[in-house]
């Protein structure tokens, strides 16, 4: 079905047919209706269509979200072994779009680059050639991300093996081919630091290599991969339920958030309902989370640049969520508390009660944090000006969340696409416009006081008795007492701990707030236990991925208060 | 819903005298810090910090620590070996070889029941997975080895021994007291009758290692 043929198509679908319809794509693109309305190109048309996506005014897709690849080696229906699905957001209209490069060529896929159209793709494309070995013509620096440089194959192809172990030896190790060469500045011999792997300010293993020009950045790349354990091949070999855990592992400072979008995804897919008791649970939770995540980011960043105390006053509260979240699923960090198709567990008698105790003590702190931070000038020489991300690049740069917040656009998925319960409280999304490190942290000590603003209301509304999963025992686990005395039921169980749920075979994009920014989940399945596919959009990889760009000019303690002010979680950017 | 707040307008970037005069800021921080410290002076007993090990965190009943296999009254384990911990745990940590019960009424039995702590999540899915109530995590969370061997644990050291008080006591559990739940029934200890040998012996020859489809293999020497 070409453009100018198809029939009857949804509103949305409706709307970019429309649109591509006078233009010289429109013969050339197919459309299909899914979750999203999706195009399918040939890897010749891309990067025109691409072009004429984010430039023309109707469209307006100025966002590259994400570049997913998929093989298609084992999946029925579909014409291509190699996909590159890449999801775009348009932000004035929050639309979201998918977009699939159907690759033709089986021996060696290959699609031209999209990087100078949108920067954001740069990464993406790096890690769609160390995954799948799509080679991308015309892409500025097409090196490995995720594997180290001794891996052979791709580890997300479908005909590589799980569980194969490359070792890699130091002379492995490869710093980028411009850091090698000694380069000569006007009255200066320029050095090359290498900052990392393992170092205090990286938060993680993340290893920068800068090359200085007295105390200047004048030139960096950053490497990462050094957590990298292929959640996503990890994902294929296991039920949709057991990828719970490694979801805790992504963004392991607010892992309640990755569950809940994980099983989202999940429960689109199956069409299930969960009861307002077990939505609300979730949300109550992710806030906390939320909270939690930034008190983090804030605390950590403020002792990078020599405010010790404020990170003694901001982890209290994050004392009392973890002990919240223990006291509902047994475990502070790696809570594994959703399932699919509701919770693990109801929440604990006095759970109300304890979210009470931490909406009085959580304001204090912040407080205390506000009194100690806010007007100091030391810390606003520090942060202001440093980290400057301007509008254009934070959308270029495919930035979300805080940070794209802090830059003046007011995107967030909880407002833009209100899911659960997010259109029914009263909050407000905190914007700044000087999109530096200072503007990044007003912003997230107010999302932490709207984030208390929607747990109050939640708490109104939550109903006191009732259950928090859904009562599908094709979907959710039937109690433990009808198990053990009835035979009907033991088979269910039996049915989805053995097999795993049987998912639709489909596939589908769900987006939530993550603390960072988006975050996504293209799930594909074909009909079976556990994913066939599973991508997710990790919100800060984009921002590593304009680390390198924000830091040159600046010196290496501004770079380091910006890293702060990232918030990069290894565990989410490395997968 | 509501709207867009602005935070720059709240604080906007050039500062005020006050803020370029350094110390007001520099006095409220004092105050808040001296606040704090004069708090914690006279609540010392309330400090938020804990001098581990002399003094433990309360953990709540719901907390995943280390695993305990349940017994019958006999002192055998309830464990039947139906293998739904081990295709249930997202780590393939659980290996179990079955056997037959000399008692025929218990047929099955576990062999080997390992649970390699190096790999396991602690995510309790065997917990929910188990329809015989036979495993059980208790609030132990103090687990130290020497060498990856020892961290295998057997029967031997996950087995609740009767009469013996479970290290810091239960975790997280199927049911809990109070909901209701009535655990399930055992087979009668019925009259002892030998299993048919010939079943056991071949049995005994499947004693074959687990396959495990992610197990590493190092590929480049």
């Amino acid at each position: 079905m070409t453009v100018a043929e198809i029939a009857t198509l949804s509103a949305p679908a409706e709307k970019v047919r429309s649109r591509l319809a006078g233009t010289a794509f429109g013969s050339r693109v197919e459309i299909r209706d899914l979750d999203l309305p999706t195009l399918e190109v040939s890897p010749a048309d891309w990067p025109g269509l691409a072009r004429h996506l984010r430039d023309d005014p109707q469209s307006g897709f100025d966002l590259f979200l994400d570049l997913a690849g998929v093989d298609n080696l084992k999946r029925r229906g579909t014409t291509t072994r190699f996909e590159a699905v890449v999801h775009l957001l348009a932000l004035s209209r929050t639309e979201h779009l998918r977009v699939k490069v159907l690759l033709p060529d089986a021996e060696s896929p290959k699609l031209p680059s999209v990087a100078d159209i949108w920067p954001a793709a740069n990464w993406f494309e790096r890690e769609a050639y160390d995954l799948f070995g799509f080679d991308f013509p015309g892409h500025p620096n097409l090196r490995r991300l995720l594997c180290h440089d001794a891996f052979v194959g791709h580890a997300l192809r479908k005909d590589y093996a799980p569980g194969q172990r490359w070792f890699c030896a130091e002379e492995d190790m490869r710093m980028p081919a411009w850091a090698m060469q000694p380069e000569e500045a006007g009255h200066f011999e320029t050095q090359t630091l290498s900052v990392g792997p393992s170092h205090p300010a990286t938060h993680g293993i993340i290893h920068l290599v800068a090359r200085l020009d007295a105390e200047k950045i004048i030139r960096a790349e950053t490497q990462i991969g050094y957590l990298h354990r292929c959640f996503e091949k990890m994902s294929e070999t296991h039920t949709w339920n057991q990828v719970i855990p490694f979801t805790d592992r992504l963004n392991y400072v607010s892992a309640m958030i990755n569950g809940v979008g994980f099983v989202r995804v999940v429960e689109k897919m199956l069409g299930v309902e969960i009861p307002d008791r077990g939505v609300l649970v979730r949300t109550i939770l992710s806030e906390f989370s939320r909270i939690m995540d930034h008190c983090v980011c804030i605390g950590a960043n403020l002792v990078d640049i020599g405010a010790l105390t404020n990170f003694w006053y901001l982890y209290q509260p994050r004392e009392g969520i973890y002990g919240l979240l223990e006291a509902c699923c047994g475990a502070r960090l790696t809570v594994s508390y959703v399932r699919v198709g509701g919770l693990a567990i109801d929440v604990p008698d006095d759970f109300v009660a304890r979210c009470q105790a931490l909406l009085e003590s959580i304001p204090k702190f912040l407080d205390d944090v506000d009194r100690l931070v806010t007007n100091n000038r030391i810390v606003r020489n520090r942060l202001q000006g440093t980290g400057v991300v301007s509008r254009e690049q934070a959308i270029a740069w495919g930035m979300t969340g805080p940070m794209l917040r802090s830059s003046g656009v007011p995107y967030d998925v909880r407002r833009a696409h209100p899911y659960d319960f997010y259109d029914r409280f009263d909050w407000d999304v905190p914007v700044a416009q000087d999109g530096d490190n200072f503007a990044r942290y007003l912003v997230r000590m107010e999302e932490m006081r709207q984030s208390l603003k929607i747990i109050r209301q939640a708490l109104e509304i939550f109903p006191e008795k009732g259950p928090v999963n859904s009562s599908d025992w094709h979907v959710t686990l039937p109690p433990k007492d009808a198990v053990y005395h009835d035979m009907e039921s033991l088979i269910y169980h039996f049915k989805l701990i053995m097999e795993g749920i049987r998912v639709p075979a489909g596939e589908r994009y769900e987006w939530i707030e993550g603390a960072n920014g988006e975050l996504g989940f293209y799930a594909i399945s074909t009909g079976g236990g556990g994913p066939y596919r599973l991508k997710v959009r990790p919100p800060c990889f984009p921002n590593m991925a304009a680390f390198e760009k924000i830091i040159v000019g600046g010196t290496i303690s501004d770079a380091i208060a910006t890293l702060g002010m990232l918030n990069i979680i290894a565990g989410e950017l490395d997968r | 819903m509501s709207g867009v707040i602005d935070v720059s307008a709240r604080n906007p970037p050039r500062m005020t005298l006050a803020q370029r005069l350094y110390l007001p800021a520099i006095l409220g921080g004092l105050r808040v810090t001296i606040r704090h410290f004069l708090r914690n002076l006279v609540h010392i007993k309330k400090l938020p910090t804990i001098l581990y090990p002399e003094q433990k965190r309360d953990y709540s009943g719901r907390f995943r620590g280390k695993h305990i296999l349940k017994t019958r009254e006999d002192g055998t384990l309830k464990c039947v070996a139906c293998y739904m911990c081990q295709q249930a745990c997202p780590a393939e940590c659980i290996t179990i070889v079955a056997g037959e019960h000399p008692k025929i009424s218990y047929e099955k039995y576990p062999v080997v029941f390992d649970i390699d702590m190096l790999r396991c999540v602690f995510c309790g899915f065997c917990v929910d997975a188990c329809p015989k109530d036979a495993i059980w995590m208790t609030r132990d969370y103090e687990m130290t080895f020497f060498n990856r061997q020892e961290a295998v644990f057997g029967i031997d050291k996950l087995i609740e021994r009767p009469g013996e008080q479970v290290k810091d006591g239960y975790g997280y559990r199927p049911y809990y007291p109070g909901d209701g739940t009535i655990p399930p029934t055992d087979a009668s200890a019925g009259p002892v009758i030998p299993g048919d040998g010939e079943r056991a012996k071949l049995r005994e020859e499947c004693l074959l290692p687990v396959y495990r489809p992610s197990a590493p293999q190092l590929m480049n020497g």
